[in-house]
Order: C-alpha cells, then sequence, then structure tokens
C-alpha cells in the first residue's frame, strides 16, 4: 500500500499561452518520466487540435517519480483540466481531485481571466495555491509586479514564488521541491470502503471504457466488483494502474491518495460520468462524493455534410466521437434545403466548435451546420408542454400559450475598472442584474441572471474583448421563464428556407434577421434573375435584400470555331454550380449558409 | 457530279506586323522570312484534304489570322487558286479575308478582288486614338477610315467591321463614340467584342482595371440599341448584319454544320469530329510536309448522344435560336424539358418563344452561359439525396 505522505496531487492552472503545457513538458522531463526521445513538445495535448488552439479539451492525468533534495521519492501526479466555461465542470472536477495547484503567471502580461475563474474554483475546493512566476526570460517580464498582482487580486503570498522559465527550462526543480514542500499529501482512509472520484473516462477499443479516477479512501484491484454511484451501473474492474505519459501502467491495485484508472469492459462513456463516485459493489460507501452533476447539453445544432451521400460517414463520425464524450448528444433530422444530418447537443458553443472541427478534421468531413439553438419551454393552450431546441419543431404560435427559455446565473468576476464595460454588454443582451461584491480592493463579482440564448453567440468572447481578457465567465443553470418568443423564418425567392429558421427574442428578432438578409446577399451569388431575401415572423416580413441579377456571363467569341473550349469553360461553370445547393430556383453556395453562422463574430 | 454537303474551309494565317496586347489568337510577329515555307505547306495541306473532301462542295472560305492581309497579294492569291484548284468551290462561295487597316494596299485590294475575295473583315476595333494605342494596333482610325474607304473604292460592299466595349475606362459615352463613327463608314456587318484578359497576354500581365460587369452589360445594351435603330438584325450574341448580310462562314459554327480549319492552332468539325492542329508554326509544317510528326493536337469524337446538348449550346447564341419541331427531328429526343428550363427564363425577360422557336434576348445574350448551363442541366440525373441507409 503507498503511503500517503509520498504523494502528492496537483493540477496546473494557467491562462492560454502562459506556459501550461510547457511546464507540464519540464516536470515531465525533470522526473525522467519520458526520455528525450521521446520528448514531443507539449505531451499531454495529444489531439492536434489542442495543440493548435493551445487549449486542453479534455482533462489528462499523468504520474511521475521525483526524487527529491530530502532523498525521499515521491509519486507526483499531475492532473491537467480544460480551460473554457464550457468545461467548467470537468474543471472544477479535476480540481477536487487534486490538494493542490500551481498557479502560472506570465511574468510579462501578469494574471488573466481564466487564471482567475479557476484560481477562484481551486480556492472553493481548499487547494493549496503554489504561485509560479513563469516566462522571466522575457524582456519585458516584471516578476516583481507580477507577484504583488498575485497577491493583491487573489490574496495569497506570492513573495517567495518560484520564477522560471519553461521554456528554457530554468528553475524547474524548483517547482517541483515546492510541490512536495507546499502541497498537502491526501488523508484519505485506504481501509474505508472505496471512495474514488472520476475525473474522466476515455473509450478505448480494445479494454472499452478507460475510467480516471482519484482514490478518496479504499483501494481497488483486479476482480473487485464496482459500482458507479450515480449511474447505478456495476463493472468487474479486469486492469487498473497509472497512467504514464505514453500509456497506461497495470499494477496490482491502487489505494486511497492515488490517482490511476481501471477497466472493466465497459462499453459507454455515458456509464461513468464525470464527477460521479466509484465504490466496491459488496461494500458500498456511505456517501458518495459531492458535486456530481449530470451533463446537460445548452446549445444544439443541425450537422449536415456538404455532399449529401456522406451522410453514413457522419453518422459513423458522431458515434465514435461519442464514445469518449458523455456530453455530445445526437438524432438525425432532415432539410430540405440541407438534406439529411444530425441534431446535435453541446455543452456550449466552443465545444460545439471543437466536435465540428474534430468532424472535419479526424474524419475529412465537410459540413455544413445550422444556427445554433437552446432548449426552450413550449406550453401549449391545450396544456401540454413541450421541450424544443429546433426552429423547425416550434408550435404554431396560435398553439402556444406560453413560450419560456431557459436563464442561468451568471457570476463574471472581473477588475474594477472593467464594470463600466460589462453592464451595458449584459444589459443589451437582457440580462437582469442581481448584485456586485468586492472581493477585495480592486477585483468585483457581478452577478446577472441571463438568458442563455444570449450568452450562447458571442457572449465569452465579448467579455474578453471588452476587458482585455481579465473578466472570467461561469454559469449555471437556474429556470426557465416566461419570454416573448417569435420563430423568424428565412425566405429566398418567396421559398422558406428551413436550415435558416431561428426562434429569439422579439426585441432582438429584427436586428438578427436585418443581418442574416444582409449576409445572404452579400453570399448568395448573382443569379439569372433578382432574388428576393425576406425574413418574416408567421407571414409579415420583417426584413427583405434583393440579390441582383447577374448581368453579364457571356464568352464573346467563338474562337475561330474552337467550340472545344467554349464546352470546357461551361463544364467549368457547371462544376462550380455542383457544389451549390439549389433550392427551389435559387442556387446557395455552401458559404452562404456558413456566413450566417458567423453573424455575431463581427 | 452531284455534291450533297457543303463545307466551310478556314485558313488560319499566323502572322502579325505585331502583336496585340489583348490577342491570344496563334500568331507571330513580323516572321515575314517563313511566309513563303508556310504558304507551301498551306498548299499541300489544301492538296491532301482536298481529296479527303471530294464529297464536298465548299460554299465559304475564310483567312482569318493573325492578319491575313499581312501575308500580302500574292500569297493569298496563291492560296486562293490552290483551294479552287483542290476543292470544289461553289460558284456563289462566301470568301472572306481578315485584314488589318495598315496592309490594306490599293494593290492588295485588288487583286484579292481579282481572285474572288468578296467580304472583308477590318479589324478596326475602336475610333478612339488612345484606346487603338493601349490595345497595341498598330493604325490610327484616321488610317482605319482610309484604308475602309480604299476597300469601298476597290468594289468591296460587303464589309465587316470589328469593334470591342469593355475597354479600361470606357464608358457609354466615349464606347458610343466610336460605334458611331464606324457606323459612319457603312458596313455591311459589324462583330463586337467584350475585351477579356486572356491569360498569358501583355495585357493579362498589365492587368488594368476593366469596367465591371455591370457597366460592360450597360454598353452592350446601348450598342445593341444603336444598332438596332440604325436596321442591323442582331443575329449572334456578337454579331450584327444588315439585312442579307449574315457571316455565312461563322453561321456554320453555330449550326452544327461542317468546317475544316487549316493552319497552326485551326479548328475543324468534320464527319462527327472536332480537331485542331498544333499551335506552332514549325511543327505544322514540318508535319504537313511529312518531314514531321502528328500535327493533330486535340480530338475529339462528338458522339450522336451529345449532340443535341453542342447544338443547344451553339444555337442559343443565335437569334434564330431552336425551332422545337427541327431539334425533335433532328435527335429524336423531346424539346419539353428544354422549353421548362427555358419557359422561366422568359418571364423574365431573358428568352422569348414564338410559334415553337425559342431564342434569348440581348440580356438573354449577355448571360448565355449561366443560361446554356441552365437549360443543359435538364439532361442531368434527378438532383436530391441518393438512397441512404437512414
Amino acid at each position: 500500500m503507498k503511503d500517503q505522505n509520498k504523494i502528492r496531487n496537483f493540477s496546473i492552472i494557467a491562462h492560454i499561452d502562459h506556459g501550461k503545457s510547457t511546464l507540464a513538458d519540464r516536470l515531465l522531463e525533470q522526473c525522467k518520466a519520458v526520455s528525450q526521445r521521446e520528448m514531443e513538445e507539449q505531451l499531454l495535448d495529444n489531439m492536434d487540435l489542442e495543440r493548435e488552439r493551445g487549449i486542453t479539451i479534455k482533462a489528462r492525468a499523468v504520474r511521475m517519480e521525483y526524487e527529491a533534495d530530502d532523498g525521499e521519492t515521491y509519486e507526483m501526479n499531475l492532473i491537467d483540466t480544460p480551460g473554457h466555461v464550457d468545461f467548467n465542470y470537468e474543471v472544477s472536477r479535476s480540481l477536487a481531485a487534486c490538494e493542490g495547484a500551481l498557479l502560472v503567471v506570465d511574468a510579462a502580461q501578469g494574471i488573466e481571466a481564466q487564471t482567475l475563474g479557476n484560481t477562484y474554483l481551486a480556492i472553493e475546493d481548499n487547494l493549496e495555491i503554489v504561485p509560479v512566476i513563469n516566462k522571466i526570460d522575457l524582456p519585458a517580464a516584471d516578476p516583481k509586479r507580477v507577484k504583488q498582482e498575485i497577491e493583491d487580486i487573489i490574496g495569497i503570498p506570492a513573495e517567495d514564488a518560484p520564477e522560471i522559465s519553461a521554456k528554457m527550462g530554468l528553475n524547474i526543480h524548483e517547482v517541483l521541491e515546492r510541490i512536495v514542500r507546499d502541497i498537502p499529501s491526501p488523508s484519505g482512509d485506504p481501509e474505508a470502503p472505496l471512495r474514488a472520484l472520476v475525473f474522466d473516462s476515455q473509450y478505448d477499443p480494445y479494454r472499452g471504457v478507460i475510467v480516471y479516477m482519484r482514490l478518496m479512501d479504499g483501494r481497488i484491484a483486479p476482480g473487485m466488483k464496482v459500482k458507479m454511484m450515480a449511474t447505478g451501473a456495476e463493472f468487474q474492474v479486469i486492469e487498473c494502474g497509472y497512467m504514464q505519459p505514453l500509456g497506461l501502467a497495470p499494477t496490482e491495485g491502487l489505494s486511497a491518495g492515488e490517482v490511476g484508472y481501471f477497466s472493466a469492459s465497459i462499453k459507454n462513456v455515458a456509464d461513468t460520468r464525470v464527477g460521479d463516485t466509484v465504490t466496491e459493489a459488496g461494500r458500498p460507501t456511505a456517501e458518495a462524493l459531492p458535486g456530481y452533476r449530470k451533463v446537460q447539453p445548452m446549445v444544439y445544432c443541425g450537422i449536415y455534410t456538404e455532399d449529401g451521400s456522406k451522410y453514413p460517414d457522419l453518422r459513423d463520425a458522431l458515434e465514435k466521437l461519442q464514445l469518449n464524450d458523455a456530453a455530445l448528444s445526437f438524432e438525425p433530422e432532415s432539410s430540405i434545403a440541407l438534406g439529411f444530418g444530425f441534431r446535435c447537443g453541446f455543452l456550449g458553443m466552443l465545444h460545439m466548435e471543437i466536435i465540428q472541427e474534430r468532424l472535419e478534421r479526424e474524419f475529412d468531413l465537410d459540413l455544413v451546420t445550422t444556427l445554433p439553438s437552446v432548449v426552450y419551454e413550449i406550453i401549449k393552450t391545450d396544456g401540454t408542454v413541450v421541450l424544443c431546441d429546433n426552429p423547425h419543431d416550434y408550435p404554431d404560435p396560435v398553439h402556444i400559450e406560453e413560450a419560456r427559455e431557459p436563464f442561468v446565473n451568471a457570476s463574471i468576476i472581473t477588475p474594477q475598472e472593467f464594470v463600466g464595460n460589462i453592464m451595458p454588454m449584459c444589459q443589451e443582451r437582457r440580462s437582469i442584474f442581481k448584485d456586485m461584491q468586492y472581493l477585495d480592493s480592486t477585483l468585483v463579482e457581478l452577478h446577472y441572471e441571463m438568458p442563455i440564448n444570449e450568452i450562447i453567440y458571442d457572449f465569452f468572447d465579448a467579455l474578453k474583448a471588452r476587458t482585455k481578457g481579465y473578466a472570467s465567465l461561469d454559469y449555471e443553470l437556474s429556470e426557465y421563464r416566461k419570454s416573448d418568443l417569435v420563430k423568424v423564418d428565412m425566405l429566398l425567392n418567396g421559398d422558406q428556407v428551413d436550415a435558416l429558421s431561428f426562434i429569439a427574442h422579439r426585441e432582438k428578432a429584427y436586428s438578427r434577421a436585418r443581418r442574416i438578409c444582409e449576409k445572404l446577399k452579400e453570399n448568395i451569388p448573382r443569379q439569372l434573375f433578382e432574388v428576393p431575401v425576406q425574413a418574416a415572423i408567421g407571414g409579415k416580413v420583417i426584413a427583405r435584400e434583393t440579390v441582383k441579377a447577374v448581368r453579364k456571363d457571356v464568352l464573346a467569341k467563338c474562337y475561330g470555331g474552337d467550340i472545344t473550349r467554349k464546352k470546357k469553360l461551361l463544364e467549368k461553370q457547371k462544376e462550380g454550380k455542383k457544389k451549390m445547393r439549389t433550392l427551389g430556383t435559387v442556387q446557395i453556395p455552401t458559404e452562404a449558409f456558413m456566413a450566417v453562422l458567423k453573424l455575431d463574430e463581427e | 457530279m452531284k455534291y450533297s454537303k457543303s463545307l466551310g474551309l478556314y485558313i488560319h494565317v499566323p502572322f502579325c506586323v505585331s502583336m496585340c496586347y489583348y490577342c491570344d489568337f496563334y500568331s507571330l510577329g513580323g516572321r515575314a522570312a517563313q511566309m513563303d515555307g508556310y504558304v507551301k505547306a498551306m498548299c499541300a495541306h489544301i492538296r491532301d484534304y482536298g481529296a479527303l473532301c471530294g464529297g464536298y462542295s465548299v460554299d465559304t472560305v475564310y483567312f482569318g489570322g493573325g492578319t491575313p492581309s499581312f501575308l500580302g497579294e500574292k500569297r493569298l492569291a496563291k492560296l486562293l487558286s490552290e483551294i479552287g484548284k483542290r476543292f470544289s468551290l461553289s460558284r456563289n462561295a462566301e470568301i472572306t479575308v481578315e485584314a488589318n487597316p495598315d496592309s490594306m494596299s490599293p494593290k492588295l485590294l485588288k487583286k484579292l478582288k481579282k481572285a474572288g475575295v468578296n467580304r472583308l473583315s477590318v479589324g478596326i476595333q475602336s475610333a478612339d486614338d488612345d484606346e487603338l494605342a493601349m490595345l497595341g494596333r498598330v493604325h490610327t482610325f484616321a488610317q482605319a477610315q482610309d484604308a475602309v474607304r480604299r476597300a469601298q473604292d476597290a468594289g468591296f460592299d460587303n464589309l465587316s467591321l470589328d469593334l470591342m466595349y469593355g475597354l479600361p475606362g470606357q464608358d457609354t459615352g466615349r464606347f458610343l463614340r466610336s460605334a458611331e463613327a464606324v457606323l459612319a463608314l457603312q458596313p455591311a456587318h459589324l462583330s463586337c467584342y467584350g475585351l477579356k484578359l486572356e491569360p498569358g497576354t501583355p495585357m493579362a500581365r498589365d492587368n488594368p482595371v476593366l469596367p465591371d460587369d455591370d457597366a460592360q452589360a450597360d454598353l452592350y445594351l446601348a450598342l445593341c440599341n444603336r444598332l438596332c435603330e440604325a436596321g442591323f438584325e442582331h443575329y449572334e450574341v456578337s454579331n450584327w448584319a444588315r439585312p442579307g448580310r449574315r457571316s455565312r462562314h461563322n453561321s456554320k459554327y453555330w449550326d452544327l454544320s461542317e468546317y475544316l480549319g487549316l493552319g497552326p492552332g485551326a479548328h475543324s468539325y468534320l464527319g462527327g469530329r472536332r480537331f485542331a492542329f498544333v499551335r506552332d508554326l514549325d511543327a505544322y509544317c514540318a508535319g504537313v510536309t511529312g518531314a514531321g510528326g502528328p500535327i493533330v493536337f486535340e480530338e475529339e469524337d462528338v458522339p450522336t448522344m451529345r449532340r443535341h446538348g453542342e447544338y443547344l449550346m451553339l444555337r442559343l447564341r443565335t437569334r434564330d435560336g431552336v425551332q422545337e419541331e427541327t431539334f425533335q427531328r433532328l435527335f429524336s429526343r423531346d424539346f419539353a424539358p428544354y422549353a421548362a428550363k427555358l419557359a422561366p427564363l422568359a418571364q423574365h425577360g431573358l428568352a422569348a418563344q414564338e410559334l415553337g422557336r425559342w431564342h434569348l434576348t440581348e440580356q438573354g445574350f449577355l448571360v448565355s452561359n449561366s443560361i446554356i448551363n441552365e437549360v443543359l442541366s435538364a439532361d442531368d440525373p434527378a438532383e436530391g439525396p441518393a438512397n441512404l441507409d437512414l
């Protein structure tokens, strides 16, 4: 059994680009967890997408052995966390699996948004925060000011924080010593019934689901029958062990305080939800670990393939992604404009973008997506309640007694100087101000009730833009509230384009409809005749633009009888048309759909 | 002997005083020394093909270029006499020579007239000397006027003049002034082409700003109106004629008639095949005289199946358009699917139908590429998702 005094479980909190992954790589190197040869930049982010975006999408964990200056060898478990509000819940579960966290701050830029949000999550979980000043090799580095900032804003001592350069490999040793010295060792009861926190799970085609967990109490070993306390599923452990940077290392068992994995021929990640508690089926623990939440999709959109015949490929790809992502949901739908596709549910916009990008990259699909929507609750005149996440299913207004939209309790932490920028932005988004608290002399926490509809498109990006990246956002679904909702249909040449319909609050419908009309006008190539682009609520047109007719498209000369050349030119034009979707008499390129989706990025 | 089939004969003359900046036809600037070799090879080619085309009667001959007039009266007369010897040339054949104002000497004109040439196509392009210089033309408009008058004095009444529109900086006023000056020369026929920057030409490398598509459309329609007033018939996208003065040779291109093109870079449609000769004078001459390799560099069989598509593509460029019954008789194919594509275009004023004859309007001519593709899409397999495993 492992001596818990020799275990340290920690995570790293850092803003994008502040060097989290590079530091992780250096720690692994110093502990000789990977050989130089195996050292691929940023080992922990092993999805291409993560490396490129510089963000961690799924939590990762790795064990390393560190021989400290005191002569003892410590088992160090680094649990990496995702870094976006869409994945806040995953972050909180990863943090809950640790006793401490390294707070990595850029010596030039100082504290930024994500740092704050995640640091507060860590403090709430009673983690010991160890500040680390990174990038001291930069000419603009000002470690003294940054340390002061940490003390002022977060309120933890930072005077003797290690000053390092992960890139240059400078002072990494000091960081490791600090982990040993400052982060408490775990203190679970190895003799108590098994109680382990699931912080991630991943599907492996050979072993089934691999469940990543932190043992709080008790032990686990192959052969043991375990139970997932939230889902109730029971499994017989086939293998358990710990994580190495480049794979899994099976052991005879794990005990309280350790971080590791087990596999048990589990077929579906949905059975092993993040935040769930693993216990021994025959000797269950009295109480599950706190904080479990069933993850619900907040945002829905339709996903289609540009080439209709790739529909089965899309289905296969979604099934494969879902094996690893319990938060992704999908079901078949069809659209007159786009053909056959899927209605997919996501945690938030980033989650949606990531899934779309993975489908395009890892499965080589060209996608067309519809406008994202939240789930609305409609009470019909006959008293029935329907949930609606698809404008296509939105009932006729005469049958609606009351329409409701989901609200969240949002908390925004920001330096006080930006409050003046944030408040009008929230007001524009129909948010209800609740209160404002001073966390210290400069830092403010704002509470709002906001419709998710207003958050999903661009709120997070706008917030960052207006606060130089300092503000952080966290939100939690609160309730459905009565709302003046309308369904807006888009019409091209009088024909409705189902894939472009959207549900919005009446106040917002007009400006949004106008902008979509403008976007379509810009992106639909001129046709042989004028095409009116209209937005309508019910039968009433609320916005209109016109795609002008093409005026000139002619090969002037039939070059001395060179008919072949003319045919080739026509063939080429025809190829271009194939990439367009024909709706009634109008041809729309895929880009037009895409441009409408990107509406809010401007 | 009875000749059942008629043939248009095109002779490509790949020589010019200098290359115009916009032109991508195959031509060589000022290689007069090679002209004799070219004429020798061409005579051999005329002889060979004359033997192959025994069943044809040649009713149009067209010397295009390049600048055929630059070849000089002696060489042109030699080629014409060779054609007369090797082909059966019908008595009322239309014989056209393209000519540029700078090489239309009274001597040349007289000799051509005598040799049987009855139509001249003169590249005027513009009546604006700045525009002419920009295009790389080697003549002024005054010189062009003189040349045209010389031709008329020599007895050529069937004159076609070329005009270009859509030049950099050209607005409707400026363009119509050119058109007016050209009309004053009393042509029987006008060809008017939009300037297009062809890849590889000096003008494409300069990449000047051309009037945008809307402005070009306005120029075109302004010309259409003016020429209609002047009594011209707009019988093809880029061609206007006084009554009875259509180009019989060019008309063959638009109704699937057969034509033989000799010379480097010349195209033919003969016996259900489209082919072209190599765009290289030396290779062409060597190949024709038996000293070189094969000279057919592009070849395409037009299966009977696809001929109706070509027919539609070509006929829709003309004012005569497509007669439903003729189409059905020629191709044993129902015209209804195409009519269904044309009907909505007619509603928007792009096409028109009279007594079963469909044709494009002038607005329709301007977007004829899109229209032709739209009409031909009637042949495409039904759209929509195939059998999906749902």
